[in-house]
């Protein structure tokens, strides 16, 4: 029994510090559920207006603009057109801007979309769970996303203006990695 | 203190031993000097497993979470930092907030400068706290650590017992006898092993010293009850997996049918009910309010079987359990369990089948159903077409007059139809169609749709055409796959303090010297049931005594 103590020690120590560790540590980095400049976002798989299906992946790499936005929120139509000319600007230099509705219906999407005329790509969120992942609160809000996947800022609010948006996007470009 | 380990008997016993491992003298100066006093028996004197001469930092670690004394402190601790949670609710009690701000705004407004100072000292989060849960993984280590040195030594000791024991160990036990042999000596140890037996004591003869044990196996009690201790709190801390553990709320109204995220399973709201308490059933205070009696969710869980992960189709659902969901009556599905939270009242809109009409005729077309959510885009009325063209759930108008939905909800649903048929232009007319009446009237429905409104009207003939969700049912969906291992811990916690606790370990020793018989009894409780039965067995032995005079405690002054 004697000469088997030592070894009953490290390995009782070890289970703890393996254990209490992971314990402890997740106490220490638990994710919340609201992002933050510098995390990456969630990931998403939704159709779009055009039936399409986009996947977040197809994003990566580029710089990229996520507004959400509703039919029922006015700074949401507002801003629209400065998203609008801002996306006809730079989608040469390869940025990228989805606009993600707030499960709404299609028909009243489609009609909105006609009639302010924002012609990007716009995203259907289902049951509110795209919505729910990201933690929103308030809208509209927008992630800008570098091409490596960080979030550069989250502006929560709106109507944003053409050089708000532009001066998020040149921080994209410039790409500080 | 360490340094006399060896004793007269000739064992050698380990360091730190008080009472030596073979014959039973005590061997430390302190239980040595003082011959009057009845002996330590924790742990039968043994040395404490890991107690060494010359530690070094392992031993001192370990030496650290072997001492009870630390052990204690622990649980003080943990007492106090959980007592402490408990004077205002917890952040995870909240659904709607979520950053530090608003939380400090919580407390802030609900609780003042106390509130306040108890967010910033993170007391609004102790169960979750670094600090907490550090002090949970310290009591389990010390909850290993002590028994594992303390069960080993004492399971060694009570396995290898010497039936005749130092003379000072027998006269120093809290149950003691001294007195003149009986005239004979063989047949009265004959007699009194037989009536040990009788009382289901194991006997051992070793010459003429006689020892006699029962019960060993409660011993084992503290360390069963450890065993199932331990379990319980890698259970608890095993919360922290992601798999194990999910606490989500799912809001829906009457017939909808949510995906219950993370999941591949969806939950419908078949049917919601709410009962109230009569008048007759309340207390005079609370007559006329409105006190739910019972609530309940008609509930069906689907799996999804088909395009679960494609946006541009449908899942395809297949109900795998249909359930009253109803206050501690959950839905239970491998591990899933939804329970009822909570539910609003709040009539919504869900459906409607309204009618057609022609003015001039009184001529009636249809019905079609016109759902809220996700309706059709083309509807049949007799010989006209409707066409969809736009919708609002909450009809109103933005500040520059435009027509706009307020919200998502279906507050005031308005549709704009394009209508084509007879009479009307190949290119068909805009109605628009108010199915709450209040709305008709507060828009001026009639004025909006001009000249059409005097050849055709839609109109629900009666309130079988309408489907109204009444509440909106909000239930909590979980998994706790740690619950069966808390519950077995916890049923190994009650065998361990049963064993413990209703069986008491007692031992006999006994020896003769120069024509006097030594006796000595000890038991880890209950004193007075041993002295009672040690009594009894050498009264029918034929050796009168009264269970008050072997009471060691109380004879010396």
């Amino acid at each position: 029994m004697k000469r088997y103590r030592k070894p009953i020690q490290y390995i009782v120590l070890f289970l703890v510090l393996l254990i209490g560790g992971y314990a402890v540590g997740h106490t220490l980095f638990a994710s919340t559920a609201v992002l933050k400049t510098g995390d990456e976002p969630p990931a998403f798989k939704l159709l779009s207006l055009d039936g399409s299906v986009h996947d977040s992946a197809e994003y990566a790499g580029k710089p990229l603009i996520i507004n959400f936005w509703g039919t029922f929120c006015p700074p949401c139509r507002d801003e629209m057109p400065a998203l609008q000319n801002v996306y006809e600007r730079w989608q040469d230099k390869g940025v990228q801007l989805v606009g993600i509705n707030l499960s709404e219906d299609k028909l009243s999407v489609e009609s909105f979309a006609r009639q302010v005329g924002a012609h990007f790509p716009i995203l259907l969120d289902r049951n509110r769970q795209t919505e729910k992942r990201f933690g929103l609160k308030q809208y509209p809000t927008t992630f800008f996303v570098y091409p490596n996947g960080k979030i550069e800022a989250i502006l929560i609010g709106g109507p944003l203006t053409e050089e708000q948006i532009e001066a998020h996007i040149e921080k994209l470009v410039a790409g500080r990695s | 203190m360490f340094s006399n380990t060896k004793c007269e008997c000739g064992h050698q016993n380990h360091a730190g031993t008080v009472l030596c491992e073979s014959c039973g003298k005590p061997l430390t100066e302190e239980w040595a000097g003082n011959p009057e006093t009845p002996l330590e028996m924790r742990y039968d004197g043994v040395a404490r497993r890991s107690q060494k001469a010359n530690p070094d930092l392992l031993d001192r670690v370990w030496n650290f979470f072997s001492s009870v004394k630390v052990a204690v402190w622990l649980i003080v601790l943990t007492l106090i930092g959980a007592s402490l949670g408990t004077i205002y609710p917890q952040e995870n009690t909240f659904l709607n907030l979520q950053t530090y701000q608003e939380f400090h705004d919580y407390y802030k407004e609900h609780y003042g400068t106390a509130g306040v100072v108890y967010h910033a000292l993170g007391l609004s989060r102790v169960y979750s706290s670094w600090w907490f849960i550090g002090l949970l993984v310290m009591i389990g280590t010390s909850l290993v650590i002590c028994s594992l040195d303390r069960v080993l030594p004492l399971y060694r000791a009570l396995s290898k017992q010497q039936i005749r024991k130092h003379m000072q160990f027998i006269s120093r036990q809290q149950v003691t006898y001294s007195g003149p042999e009986p005239v004979n000596k063989e047949a009265w140890l004959d007699s009194f092993g037989k009536e040990l037996k009788r009382k289901r004591y194991k006997v051992w003869r070793d010459g003429d010293a006689l020892m006699a044990e029962k019960n060993r196996f409660s011993r084992w009690g503290p360390y069963i009850n450890h065993i199932g201790l331990i379990i319980f709190l890698l259970a608890v801390l095993g919360r922290n997996v992601p798999a194990w553990n999910m606490d989500q709320y799912v809001s829906l109204d009457e017939g909808e049918t949510e995906q219950i995220p993370g999941t591949n399973y969806f939950v419908k709201n078949e049917k919601f009910t709410v009962e109230y308490y009569t008048d007759a059933e309340l207390p005079p205070t609370l007559k006329g309010t409105e006190r739910p009696k019972l609530f309940e969710t008609k509930a069906t869980l689907y799996v999804c079987t088909e395009s679960c992960d494609d946006p541009s189709k449908d899942p395809v659902l297949s109900p795998v359990k249909t359930h009253d969901i109803r206050v501690n009556h959950p839905l239970s599905y491998k591990g899933l369990k939804l329970y009822q939270y909570d539910y609003t009242p709040k009539p919504k809109l869900v459906s409607v089948s309204p009618m057609l009409v022609d003015k001039k005729t009184g001529e009636q077309y249809g019905p079609f159903t016109l759902s809220m959510r996700n309706p059709a885009l083309t509807y049949r009325a007799g010989p006209y077409t409707l066409t969809l063209k736009d919708k609002f759930m909450d009809f109103g108008l933005d500040d520059q007059g435009r027509p706009m939905t307020k919200s998502r909800e279906p507050n005031a649903p308005a549709f704009v139809f394009i209508i084509q048929g007879p009479d009307l232009p190949e290119t068909g007319e805009t109605y628009i169609y108010f199915p709450q009446q209040i709305d008709k009237v507060k828009f001026r429905q009639d004025v909006l749709n001009k000249a059409i409104a005097d050849k055709l009207d839609i109109r629900v003939p009666s309130m079988s055409g309408v489907v109204l969700s009444e509440n909106t049912s909000t239930l909590n969906v979980r998994v706790d796959r740690a619950m069966p291992f808390i519950w077995t811990g916890a049923a190994i916690f009650m065998i361990g303090v049963a064993m413990g606790l209703y069986w008491h370990h007692r031992r006999i020793w006994l020896r003769f010297d120069d024509g006097v018989l030594s006796l000595g009894a000890h038991t880890n409780k209950n004193n007075y049931g041993l002295r009672m039965e040690v009594a009894a067995a050498m009264t029918k032995a034929g050796l009168p005594v009264s269970d008050k005079s072997l009471d060691n405690r109380r004879k010396s002054p």
